[in-house]
């Protein structure tokens, strides 16, 4: 190719420039659909992930119960509706926590999900342990594990009691 | 390095000759016009992404297509610009296949050999109204609603079928949550098929016989 543009003459475009304005023509087309793409495909990938990545709120006291209804030394399952708001949806949430006090008033608060694979744990009187049905782990007392797969302790949320109420912080 | 893996794909897939083909064809002496058709398919690939992207939120129902719409402007991180574009981008599509028509009008394009990309362009252009008319329902609010009714109103002026048309795009004798699934579904699954099998044959059709030039005086 560039032994054909010593040939021609200089004032009409000859091979080498044709070539030239083609090879400047196709990168100047691939620049722009390259722009194009990562423009859409940017925001794209941000619309898929943004609501994955969105923190549900964990900073409410929740009012959990009277403090007269915790049995002393017994772990005590109470419930309380939360309002969540996932996406559009705008529901009433249950959860459920166990509350243990030895001397009435330090409040032990615990989670009653299994910390294996979410199962609800559920606290057997006679047995004096938390018992999951999944894959028979079994906790003590005090959420700590006793038998079983779960990887850790039954989570447990901060406590603090004002006038005879206990709240939670989370959800 | 780009060369030979792009040499070792060849050797395979005869891409080179697929290219030069679709890409590096003869083409008569065009000009801005001529350009119109791929403006309106680069159009379509818009809408088609940013189509799929918004059904990974929106939801038919009566009690949640407005709410889910809202959460997409609203809240989702740039989901105002995905739908965005999805809105323009379907005003844009019906005026630059409207377009695209009225070039290939005014040239003659649409005579011997070329009958069939036309009649497929047709049916392409009542694919992209027929677009437009579904998904306009999609946000369920006010105005969605009011102009369907009205729409389907205008369908049923039609002589002897007029009413049994209506009944089977409203899904009933009511626009309900039915109406709106159906025209989801079709705005989803059954245009976008249809549009990609004409669409297949349209662009074939332009590759196979090439673009017609502009006529002279004397054509």
């Amino acid at each position: 190719m560039s032994d054909d543009a010593l040939t021609v003459d200089s004032e009409s475009p000859g091979p080498d420039a044709e070539l030239n304005r083609r090879a400047f023509l196709s990168s100047v087309t691939v620049a722009i659909g390259a722009i194009i793409t990562a423009g859409l495909g940017i925001p794209a990938v941000a619309y898929i992930v943004g609501p994955a990545l969105k923190k549900t709120e964990e900073d409410d006291w929740i009012a959990i119960g009277s403090t007269s209804k915790v049995e002393l030394g017994t772990p005590t399952l109470f419930k309380a509706k939360v309002e969540r708001q996932t996406g559009w949806i705008t529901d009433e949430n249950e959860i459920s926590v166990y509350l243990l006090t030895e001397d009435g008033r330090d409040y032990i608060a615990m989670s009653n999900i299994c910390t294996h694979l979410g199962c609800r744990v559920r606290w057997i009187e006679d047995q004096d342990q938390f018992f999951c049905p999944c894959h028979n782990a079994i906790f003590g007392k005090g959420g700590g594990v006793i038998e079983g797969p779960p990887p850790r302790p039954l989570d447990r949320y901060e406590v603090k009691v004002e006038e005879d109420t206990i709240y939670i912080l989370g959800g | 390095m780009a060369l030979r893996i792009g040499t070792w794909l060849d050797e395979r897939l005869g891409w080179r000759r697929v290219w030069e083909a679709l890409f590096l064809r003869k083409i008569p002496k065009v000009n801005w016009l001529y350009t119109l058709g791929s403006a309106t398919l680069f159009v379509a690939v818009n809408q088609a992404v940013t189509g799929i992207l918004l059904t990974i939120y929106y939801v038919p129902t009566p009690d949640q297509a407005h709410a889910t719409v809202q959460f997409i402007t609203n809240q989702v991180t740039a989901g105002w610009l995905i739908r965005g574009l999805h809105h323009y981008g379907a005003s844009a599509m019906v005026i630059l296949a409207a377009l695209h028509m009225l070039r290939v009008i005014y040239h003659g394009a649409y005579k011997y050999p070329r009958e069939i990309t036309w009649f497929t362009g047709v049916a392409l252009l009542l694919v992209v109204l027929g677009f437009g008319f579904t998904g306009y329902l999609l946000p369920w609010d006010q105005k969605a609603f009011w102009a369907t009714t009205v729409g389907t109103r205008i369908a049923e002026v039609a002589p002897v079928v007029g009413e049994w048309i209506l009944l089977l795009m409203r899904g009933g004798q009511e626009l309900t949550g039915v109406t709106l699934a159906r025209f989801y579904g079709v705005h989803v699954w059954a245009l976008p098929a249809a549009l990609v099998m004409i669409l297949t044959v349209h662009i074939y059709l332009v590759f196979r016989i090439g673009i017609s030039s502009a006529p002279g005086k004397d054509d």
